[in-house]
């Protein structure tokens, strides 16, 4: 009888052990040792160095006002939504010039000598970002900042000189501004002895064997009870890319990058011959075009440049090098920053068509309109290093050109040439190769088409579009901001100053017991690695 | 012998100012520069023209060079890293040992790979193991060297899920583990060279076992082992000690490429990524340091053939 009576209940258990049986083993664990191949950065100075790698190195160690959401917080990877970090919140003045931030109270630096776990304070915050504002290659984003006052120990007002949309998000990138204690600098000089990394960060730098490896232990006093997860992360230093993808394969590391990228190719041999790998495409922010002297002829007629867009059969390049997985409505604004993108499905066909279009027939009738009816010969500058598939970029717009008359010579550069000289607008005729990954819509608008700036790649000086460029930076309210970044896409749309191609995903692979590791797109990894564990 | 050494000596200033005249020129002349490379995509004009009077490259090219020059004459102060602000000369101490293991390593494979195989192809003239040493010679020969190592790294890693071993260890810190490391690397340059020596060692055995005093020492009923080694080798030996001089800087070089590949943080990753950088002053110091000890190498082993022929005196 008592058999009998337990029988149902022992069912109801059963269901319930099962219904919660794959959100238990979804429990993160705390524990074990992240081990990651990557180059080794050139140094480890975050305002110092512009490199992404000492970036995402020491963004285990540091902690940032605010930041970026990351693994569970994070929508997409491409929120830039703006979280506290030291700064526990903030307010802005009515006319966007005065930002005042109110620290978290009892957060402690790394118990490294010479700061030995003293507590933050506003004169940290003051102290780090001044020193930003003197030596970063990045600081031109501080620009408009007037002055930084710690206006007690827990605040810390920046004022200035102009309202500036983008102030927060630049003070969120983990490439900017991470809070660091004067006294590190005081005894080393500098911020590039592993000994003078003491942050306020998730991770704590125990030791760093120059190219050999860097280890990093969990901070046990970090400000966010309970994380991160992991015990520590070991960088294993690997200058070869075909080596952090066998050390992959082989289960010595279980990232093969710093941010666990590999490229489409590398995605399907890996798939190939390690199916258990977790392999994961992104839409990263990333784009590609063709630059051209707006300024000069004949690419400062229109109808010379929308030849040029129509030319260009862009599907057919994503069905041919991108299995199909990219994206070809790529600019102005990037595909993957979604937030601000202005799809080309909601543009005037009329228009759109400069952005996504094939039509050779139309390019060679406005060839033939601006007088180039023979066609003309068009220098394209490129450095060929750059990762598959820009070599055959390079090569299919050469091809797609020639079909409507416009003859290609590539010119191919040596990488400090292009860097120095063609990437920063100095060329003639026209270019082609990627851009920077930024995190903020402005660098793609006001960065890419103001007037005599070096990132002004295609030298665009438009009166009626400088105008929108200024607004959509001094508008605070996101919705009329957005708005203004609308109309500029819309604006843009038939200009074809920039031709763009199709850009590709990014995959990130790591082994499935590696859980919770989230791609965000961005220079940080510290943020990434707080809410990642290892299932095993 | 003194005055040979002090003549070689001073013969070493002039060649030594003239490398370093070369790789100065060579590097400012490179197409872009660092301090652009520094700042890359995000380059707003003022930041890289204070980035270039922080590094001094606003200075003309001649005074640069001056001023490299006179603090390593005067002080022996070869710079700091542009990238990341560290003294060249300490960098290159601490890192020069794992170089000069894995040249010792991979001297010490082909050596005895292309000595021990071009004997037998010598001694075995025209047979089957002649033809296998010449085949495998030419085979070290033609494999480039850096295209083996990417094989060996990957192919296993593929097939077998097993890569060389990745984590340095100090030969100092665990003898026994460190060996284990650069065993492969070692192994992978070590064959690639083994050809040449091979080639040599073949040609030059074959010369000297034709000479009237083998034939002598066969007359008077001397084993083969004996003639070969012990009257034969030695005097074979020349054009090998020769060739392996010749090749002092190849495995320097060979390294930046090797210590990439298999992970060693020696003088070759250094310079590898110094370049990859335009790190200027690392570049030029490492080159000049390289070129030094070129030289010196040279010496030595100059100095070496009268120790193996005594008939050579200076």
């Amino acid at each position: 009888m008592a058999r009998r009576a337990a029988f149902p209940g022992f069912l109801v258990l059963l269901a319930v052990l099962v219904a919660a049986g794959p959100a238990l083993a979804q429990q993160p664990k705390q524990g074990g040792v992240l081990r990651i191949a990557e180059r080794e950065a050139p140094g480890l100075d975050p305002h110092i160095s512009i490199s992404f790698l000492t970036h995402s190195y020491v963004s285990l160690t540091y902690s940032q006002l605010v930041r970026f959401p990351n693994g569970p917080e994070q929508k997409s990877p491409t929120d830039f939504s703006i979280m506290p970090d030291l700064a526990e919140k903030w307010a802005v003045s009515k006319d966007g010039k005065i930002y005042t931030f109110s620290l978290r109270k009892g957060v402690r630096f790394h118990n490294k000598p010479p700061v030995n776990g003293r507590e933050l304070t506003a004169e940290d915050v003051k102290y780090s970002l001044e020193r930003f504002m003197a030596k970063s290659g990045f600081r031109d984003r501080f620009e408009p900042v007037q002055a930084i006052d710690a206006v007690d120990r827990y605040t810390v007002r920046i004022t200035l000189k102009e309202p500036y949309a983008p102030f927060l998000n630049h003070l969120a990138n983990p490439s900017f501004c991470a809070i660091l204690p004067r006294e590190a600098e005081e005894k080393f000089k500098d911020f590039n002895h592993p000994d003078a990394v003491i942050g306020t960060g998730p991770f704590v730098l125990k030791s760093y064997e120059k190219g050999v490896k860097v280890v990093f232990q969990r901070n046990p006093s970090y400000f966010m009870k309970g994380l991160p997860y992991l015990d520590g992360a070991v960088i294993e230093i690997t200058p070869d890319a075909a080596a952090r993808l066998a050390v992959l394969r082989a289960g010595k590391a279980e990232l093969p990058h710093i941010w666990g990228w590999i490229s489409p190719e590398e995605s399907r041999a890996l798939k190939q011959t390690n199916p258990e790998m977790s392999v994961t495409p992104y839409q990263v922010i990333g784009q590609g075009f063709i630059y051209m002297r707006t300024d000069r002829p004949p690419f400062n007629d229109v109808r010379v440049r929308r030849a040029v867009a129509l030319a260009l059969d862009r599907k057919g390049w994503n069905d041919a090098l991108l299995f199909g997985e990219g994206c070809v409505d790529a600019g102005p604004v990037p595909c993957a920053l979604k937030d601000w993108k202005l799809d080309a499905s909601k543009i005037d066909p009329a228009k759109a068509k400069y952005l996504v279009g094939h039509d050779p027939a139309e390019a060679k009738r406005l060839l033939a309109e601006a007088g180039l009816a023979k066609g003309f010969t068009m220098p394209i500058f490129h450095w060929p290093g750059y990762v598959v598939p820009w070599r055959s970029y390079y090569d299919l717009a050469a091809e797609n050109l020639g079909k409507v008359g416009i003859t290609v010579e590539l010119k191919p550069e040596e990488y400090g040439k292009y860097i120095s000289t063609t990437a920063l607008g100095k060329y003639e005729g026209a270019a082609m190769g990627p851009s920077t990954p930024f995190t903020e819509v402005d660098d793609f608008l006001f960065g890419r088409f103001y007037p005599e700036l070096p990132t002004n790649q295609s030298h665009v000086a438009d009166a009626e579009l400088t105008k929108m460029l200024i607004a959509q930076r001094r508008e605070m309210d996101p919705k009329k901001r957005k708005q203004i970044v609308d109309d500029i896409q819309r604006y843009l749309a038939d200009k074809a100053y920039y031709v763009y191609v199709p850009q590709w995903p990014q995959y990130v692979a790591h082994p499935p017991y590696v859980k919770g590791f989230k791609h965000h797109d961005g220079y940080g990894l510290g943020m990434r690695l707080l809410y990642t564990w290892l299932d095993k | 012998m003194k005055r040979y050494i002090l003549r070689r000596v001073a013969l070493a200033i002039p060649t030594l100012f003239l490398v370093s005249v070369i790789v100065f020129a060579l590097m400012r002349f490179m197409p872009g520069d660092v301090a652009t490379r520094m700042v890359e995509g995000h380059a707003y004009a003022p930041t890289l023209q204070a980035l270039r009077h922080d590094l001094g490259l606003d200075r003309p090219v001649h005074v640069q060079y001056i001023e490299w020059i006179k603090g390593i004459a005067l002080h022996g102060d070869f710079g700091r890293s542009y990238w990341t602000r560290q003294p060249i000369l300490e960098e290159f101490v601490r890192r020069f040992p794992v170089t000069l293991e894995l040249a010792a390593l991979t001297i010490l494979v082909s050596v005895v790979l292309g000595v021990a195989i071009g004997i037998v192809s010598a001694v075995r003239q025209d047979t089957a193991s002649d033809y296998v040493g010449r085949v495998l010679a030419i085979l070290a020969l033609s494999v480039p060297y850096f295209g083996l190592a990417v094989l060996v790294v990957v192919l296993p890693s593929i097939y077998f899920k097993w890569t060389p071993v990745w984590t340095y260890v100090a030969f100092s810190a665990d003898p026994l583990a460190n060996l284990k490391i650069m065993l492969v690397p070692a192994l992978v340059f070590g064959v690639t060279r083994a050809g040449p020596i091979m080639r040599i060692m073949r040609s030059a055995l074959l010369d000297v076992l034709r000479q009237d005093y083998i034939r002598t020492a066969w007359s008077k009923g001397l084993g083969e082992r004996t003639i070969v080694l012990r009257h034969a080798l030695k005097n074979a030996m020349i054009p090998v000690i020769s060739l392996i001089g010749l090749q002092a800087p190849l495995y320097i070089g060979g390294s930046v490429i090797i210590e990439s590949i298999f992970r060693l943080p020696g003088v070759g990753l250094f310079f590898f990524e110094a370049l990859t950088r335009l790190d200027y002053p690392v570049v030029q110091s490492v080159n000049l340091i390289i070129a030094a000890m070129v030289v010196g190498l040279n010496l030595l082993i100059d100095l070496s053939y009268a120790f193996l022929d005594p008939r050579i005196r200076y």
